[in-house]
């Protein structure tokens, strides 16, 4: 029980850097559906503004999601790939 | 007043141990008890870390959690006090409700009952003092080592070997007591006796700062027939009283909320204790009802004292549980200090000192009221007025229709509402690094530390900006006035959206909404760069007022910088994954460059991927 026990510390030591990505993963999606509910919201804002002065700000605000969104993408692509390399899956091609 | 009291008590202990060498023992043994808990308090502090705060925070969603926390954290720290203060900070640094403080105080009221069962139960049964040498022993080894966790471990088995050691010199004291005269022949029966003995232990508590020591005292003095059943029962509830005291001492050097729960502890105590004064005749009798039934025997006063002693903290908590909202509502309403003027500290107290999160959080709110100060200044540098900023009226037409630029002495404002401000801050970052801080909070307390410079960059931009304003922003040339009401227009257009950023949940959302400002910002001043260029280039401006135009600009621009970069460390969340997933999702200055240009990614770069 003890040598079990031990063993799956190690597992666990051993895992870590799993773990962390695991975290990071989940938290940037969580971001992302926040991100996304708030392009939503700009979209409809965008659609229902007469003033071109205001439109233009929305425009710019609904750029910077946009690109964070991008970002946040790119970031869990990256996760995913570096998950599966260790476990030793060959990567999807793209 | 304290100083009067402290030679009073020298006088009056120096005078007893000359003539009393029993007294020497016995108050020896109070030292010894006193010194282990405060080795017990290091302990706890260093060897928990953070584990006491994080278990705070998440104890107060429901008032029995509260409770439930009051009494386990007071019965594992077997300390009040220190349960009690922390709760005080917390509640002063607004990190918990008031009612949640309310809770965790009937809690640790509770909690320390649990003593008296130790020292009744076991501490004067078990030759304890043969336990507290190896303790000590191997507290001190643990004491020379440099890990913290060590280290603490070293001033938990000190605290207990001192507590232990506490308790046989007390017993031996009044062993010796008893054989040369009999103190209780000075009993004082009936309600006289009751009321004289509740001031007693409660003036022994208040001298002695610890509700324990108090219990100490009376169950030794008990157990060696020196004060009589009736009047020990008078004297705990004295102690209970007198605990009081200690933390409402504390209370005072907090803010209004500390305050606040100082007045409910004490409130409750008092109430505590007049129904246990006016019940003790039917409390008594339920303690020897509850004794039979439990098996403690008739004569065991200890045990049925410390019985007692939870009885009426028990009974106190039933009572007030269902009074804990209005009773919160009453103190919010009625318990009112002047709060200080917006020039002084709001939230820097020695009291916020007493953890790392709550001196971070109480710095994270004096940089907060810094930027408020800062907003009002910079809005009125604008020549804008702080209630057209904070509403929803259009700021285009408020600058457009401006007649005349404020006039406004930003050098004496500068001096009297942020740099005083922005020195306490500097100077309370540094008491917190004087103490023990892990890595997390000294990074914290960085970032703060430069928001609040970032502040005062903001606001002596504002300063230069001021003065040229006040020449040229109601120029009659329409090309220079048009350019300074771009740059009023675009800074109160971001304290507007800073304002109302910092209304929202702080999250990553709320701080991603920030790189949309910076590239407004950047956009802008392309914008006007650009303009001040063409103008030159048309000869629509002499060149004198030109070179201002420029450094203008540049003083706009560096406001709007030193702003953003101050709010993005006041919007941060606390959770440190959200803080990981702000880093990887925030736009850096290659990506605000490319979209303020208005460029498209380049190819392999995060833009190809569709969202």
């Amino acid at each position: 029980m003890k040598t079990k026990k031990l063993l799956a510390r190690l597992a666990q030591f051993m895992n870590k850097d799993r773990a962390t990505q695991r975290e990071e993963l989940e938290h940037i999606r969580e971001v992302l559906k926040k991100l996304k509910k708030k392009e939503q919201r700009l979209r409809e804002k965008l659609d229902s503004e007469p003033d071109d002065e205001e439109r233009r700000e929305l425009e710019g605000k609904l750029e910077v999601v946009h690109a964070q969104r991008t970002k946040g993408l790119e970031r869990v692509k990256a996760i995913r790939n570096s998950r599966r390399e260790s476990a030793g899956d060959p990567a999807p091609e793209s | 007043m304290r100083r009067i009291l402290l030679v009073a008590v020298f006088l009056v202990l120096g005078y007893g141990l000359w003539v009393s060498p029993d007294l020497k023992e016995i108050a020896a043994g109070v030292a010894l008890f006193l010194f282990g808990m405060i080795s017990l308090e290091n302990g706890f502090k260093s060897f928990m870390g953070g584990a006491l705060e994080t278990a705070l925070r998440r104890s107060t969603d429901r008032l029995w959690k509260s409770i439930g926390f009051g009494i386990a954290s007071t019965t594992l720290m077997q300390s009040s006090t220190l349960v009690s203060l922390v709760t005080i900070s917390f509640v002063s640094a607004e990190m918990i409700t008031l009612a949640a403080g309310i809770g965790i105080i009937m809690g640790a009221n509770l909690g320390t009952t649990t003593g008296a069962w130790l020292i009744a139960g076991l501490g004067l049964r078990v030759d304890i003092a043969a336990y507290a040498m190896p303790m000590l022993i191997f507290g001190v080894i643990l004491l020379l080592n440099r890990s913290r966790v060590l280290k603490g471990l070293g001033y938990l088995l000190m605290g207990i070997g001192f507590l232990f050691l506490g308790i046989h010199y007390m017993k031996e004291g009044f062993d010796a007591v008893q054989e040369g005269f009999d103190l209780a022949a000075y009993a004082v029966p009936g309600l006289p006796g009751l009321l004289l003995f509740t001031a007693i232990g409660m003036t022994v508590t208040v001298i002695m700062q610890s509700s324990h020591a108090t219990l100490l005292v009376i169950i030794t003095a008990l157990a060696a027939g020196q004060v009589t059943y009736e009047n020990a029962l008078a004297l705990a509830i004295g102690a209970n009283l007198g605990s009081a005291f200690t933390t409402a001492l504390g209370g005072l050097t907090a803010n209004v909320g500390g305050k606040r729960l100082a007045v409910a502890h004490v409130l409750f105590n008092v109430m505590t204790a007049a129904v246990a004064v006016a019940l003790i005749g039917q409390m008594a009798w339920a303690v020897d009802q509850i004794s039979g039934w439990v098996g403690i025997a008739e004569d065991d006063f200890l045990l049925k004292l410390a019985l007692f002693h939870t009885l009426f903290n028990l009974l106190g908590v039933v009572l007030l549980v269902p009074f804990v909202r209005p009773l919160e509502r009453l103190l919010i309403r009625y318990v009112h200090f002047a709060p200080p003027p917006a020039e002084q500290p709001r939230f820097l107290f020695p009291e916020s000192l007493k953890t790392p999160a709550t001196a971070v959080t109480a710095v994270r709110n004096e940089v907060a009221h810094l930027y408020d100060n800062a907003h009002g200044l910079i809005a009125h540098g604008m020549s804008l007025r702080r209630r057209v900023i904070d509403s929803d009226a259009s700021l285009s037409q408020a600058v457009r229709q401006t007649r005349r630029i404020m006039p406004l002495d930003v050098d004496d404002i500068y001096e009297t509402k942020i740099k005083s401000l922005h020195s306490a801050i500097v100077g309370f970052i540094g008491e917190v690094h004087a103490r023990e801080v892990s890595e997390r909070w000294t990074e914290a307390l960085y970032d703060l530390q430069q928001a609040s410079r970032s502040i005062v960059e903001a606001v002596k931009a504002t300063k230069h900006l001021h003065k040229n304003l006040s020449r040229y922003g109601i120029s009659s040339s329409p090309p220079v006035r048009e350019h300074y009401d771009g740059i009023r227009l675009q800074i109160a257009r971001l304290l507007r959206e800073i304002g109302e950023l910092r209304t929202e949940e702080p999250g990553s959302v709320t701080i991603l909404s920030l790189d949309s400002l910076k590239i407004g910002l950047e956009r802008s001043s392309r914008e006007r760069m650009d303009s001040i260029n063409r103008m030159i280039r048309d000869r629509q401006i002499p060149p004198h007022i030109a070179t201002s135009l420029m450094n203008d600009e540049a003083y706009a621009y560096e406001i709007g910088e030193k702003l953003i970069d101050a709010s993005r460390v006041l919007l941060q969340s606390d959770e440190p994954g959200e803080r990981i997933a702000d880093e990887r999702l925030a736009l850096d200055d290659r990506d605000i460059e490319r979209i303020a240009q208005g460029s498209k990614p380049a190819p392999g770069a995060a833009g190809e991927t569709r969202p």
